[in-house]
């Protein structure tokens, strides 16, 4: 009764503003209408501006097109520098603008339930990825189900890998915080194995006693191992032979209060591989057989100014004896390996205004989480890898500029101490070896329709 | 409205601190008073629909998991088309926060997730409120939101419950 008076008499305070406080009142649970300061100046700056690509633009947005197609796309160029260490390029080397990442996809609702979505994407980054553009996914979407907040249906052909919060749309500059995401969970180096899949995939969203919903996808998926820098994660180097696809699981739930304040997820990917030694060549590797089995669990509180988000991840890789790759030392290197690795991240966003926003996070990794420090390893294979390159703890402050609704610039520091999740290709052993503590600026302009 | 307020609280302060038994009735008055204002703030726009539609009431679950693109059919097996103003309009915000319980960042973001991971479509964006009149009033499956003063006879006018 107390707040009731007090609210009251605030409200009567402000003649002007007869609309703003009293909700509050009545559904405490509802949000303040307050806007953050700079918003309605802005967006009247903006409409009064309506440059060549916006009124382009427009004219696509208003303009009919059958059957409820969408076109969305967007660009990215990063520039990377480092203290010691490459990232994406020769980063310390005064700096490369290594990292673009470019898509454009289209989407159509021939029926009602039924939506066709495909991306093509490209992404230069470093040695693993030339920028040679692929098909990031491709499927359609049939609903089965239908009723209210209850849905149910089925996707067939690639599809991104629901894992985490930012694995689906982690090319998307925009949607994701910061340049680098946390490479603990979401490895640039094997991202191409934990992007997307050829799969099958049941998805669901169904309300939770009036709480919230909850979102479960799970896929039955023929993993993507084929590229250099997957391989040389998996097997400790690129290698002659091949990794073979294996038909993998994968799995997501979400559940979000009806307000979204709160989101909380747990995945899990059951991916299988194997290696076909190449005769021809001599390998020195023999037909083994891997497991890897990550789970993750996720947790996100929204509020209208900040956010803060904390994800964590067990890594199980298991080893066949079938690799047969020994060291000079006389250590096999990969055969019977069983360990666990462990990521965890905790990041705060805040927005001072709709236009800008702050990030920091910390970020660790924990390649065998047994041997945290890496020695256990660096001493199994008589100093040929340091110890530090079984861990990483990276410390990460960001600013990003919302300059308009399409476009987007931003700057992050990092400070990182081990180079566990560092590309292997992007730094060969030719190159000398790799420093301990490391630190990395970058910025970054992104566009998208 | 604000007058009368304003009275009440003057009489409020005159008589009604040293009485017990006025006090609830004051804090009763003010509640109804509350909420009769609120009514009037959440009338001052309303959810409108394409003509053809044939739902006049709707649940706010599934006002809420319209606007957040799941659900992407009416009850009579045709496709729902959601328009919605810029991200930095008041109406626009107003709606989002008052009607979904959700800041618009959140919607965009959930937005953004579906596009770039293929599994939903955005929103048709209209730029004006006479833009959004006139796409709901042309568009089969249509739905948006007004203000009052810019709702015609040409769309549905729905009740959420």
């Amino acid at each position: 009764m107390l707040s009731l008076i007090g609210s009251f008499s605030a409200q009567a305070q402000q003649p002007n503003q007869p609309r703003k406080e009293p909700e509050s009142i009545q559904s405490p649970t509802r949000l303040q209408t307050s806007e953050l300061p700079a918003q309605a100046t802005e967006s009247a700056e903006a409409k009064k501006k309506p440059g060549a690509i916006s009124s382009a633009l427009n004219w696509w947005r208003t303009t009919e097109l059958p059957g409820d197609l969408q076109i969305h796309g967007f660009a990215s160029q990063a520039y990377i520098l480092t203290s010691d260490n490459d990232v994406f390029g020769n980063s310390d080397d005064g700096g490369r603008f290594g990292l673009t990442e470019a898509g454009l996809n289209a989407s159509v609702r021939p029926l009602p339930r039924l939506q066709l979505s495909a991306q093509v994407l490209s992404r230069r980054a470093g040695e693993g990825n030339t920028g040679t553009p692929r098909l990031d996914y491709g499927f359609l979407d049939y609903r089965l189900f239908s009723q209210e907040v209850n849905q149910f249906g089925i996707r067939v052909g690639r599809l991104k890998n629901p894992f985490g919060f930012y694995n689906d749309t982690r090319d998307v500059a925009f949607t994701r915080p910061g340049i680098l995401l946390p490479q603990s969970i979401y490895f640039d180096r094997t991202r191409n194995l934990g992007l997307s899949s050829d799969s099958v995939q049941l998805y669901g969203d169904t309300t939770l006693f009036n709480l919230g919903t909850v979102s479960t996808q799970f896929g039955v998926t023929l993993p993507v191992v084929n590229d250099r820098d997957t391989e040389s994660s998996l097997l400790a180097g690129v290698r002659v032979g091949q990794l073979n696809r294996e038909v993998s699981y994968i799995g997501r739930a979400i559940f979000e209060t009806n307000d979204k304040r709160l989101r909380l997820g747990v995945s899990g990917i059951w991916l299988n591989t194997s290696y076909d030694p190449s005769i021809s060549h001599n390998d020195r590797l023999g037909p083994g057989a891997l497991q890897f089995t990550p789970v993750i669990f996720s947790a996100q509180y929204n509020a209208e100014r900040w956010t803060l988000t904390s994800e964590y991840a067990i890594r199980h890789f298991k080893y066949d004896n079938n690799f047969n790759l020994v060291l000079p030392n006389g250590y096999h290197l990969l055969d019977n390996q069983n360990f666990y690795g462990e990521s965890y991240y905790f990041q705060g966003e805040y927005r001072f205004t709709p236009k800008w926003e702050a990030i920091v996070r910390y970020d660790a990794l924990f390649t065998d989480r047994s041997d945290r420090n890496g020695s256990k390893f660096a001493h199994n294979v008589g100093g040929i890898a340091p110890a530090h390159s079984r861990f990483a703890k990276d410390i990460m402050v960001g600013l990003r500029w919302n300059v308009t609704p399409e476009f987007m610039l931003r700057a992050e520091y990092h400070h990182v101490n081990g180079t566990g999740w560092l590309s292997r290709l992007d730094n060969p052993a030719s190159e000398g070896p790799l420093s301990q503590h490391w630190d990395l600026y970058a910025i970054q302009a992104s566009f998208r329709f | 409205m604000n007058l009368l307020q304003f009275l009440i609280r003057i009489q409020f302060s005159r008589y009604c601190l040293p009485r017990v038994k006025a006090y609830f009735y004051y804090v009763l008055l003010i509640c109804v008073l509350c909420v009769k204002t609120e009514v009037r703030a959440d009338n001052d726009y309303a959810i409108v629909t394409y003509p053809g539609v044939g739902e006049k009431v709707l649940s706010v679950n599934s006002l809420r998991s319209i606007f957040s693109m799941h659900l992407k059919t009416w009850p009579d097996g045709t496709k729902i088309r959601v328009f919605v103003l810029p991200d930095d309009d008041q109406l626009h915000q107003s709606f989002s926060k008052e009607k979904l319980n959700v800041f618009p960042y959140q919607l965009r973001s959930m937005w953004d997730r579906l596009v770039f991971s293929g599994t939903g479509q955005a929103p048709i964006k209209v730029n004006s409120s006479e833009e959004m009149l006139a796409k709901v009033a042309s568009t089969p499956g249509a739905i948006g939101y007004l203000w009052r003063a810019n709702i015609s006879e040409n769309v549905n006018v729905l009740q959420i419950k």
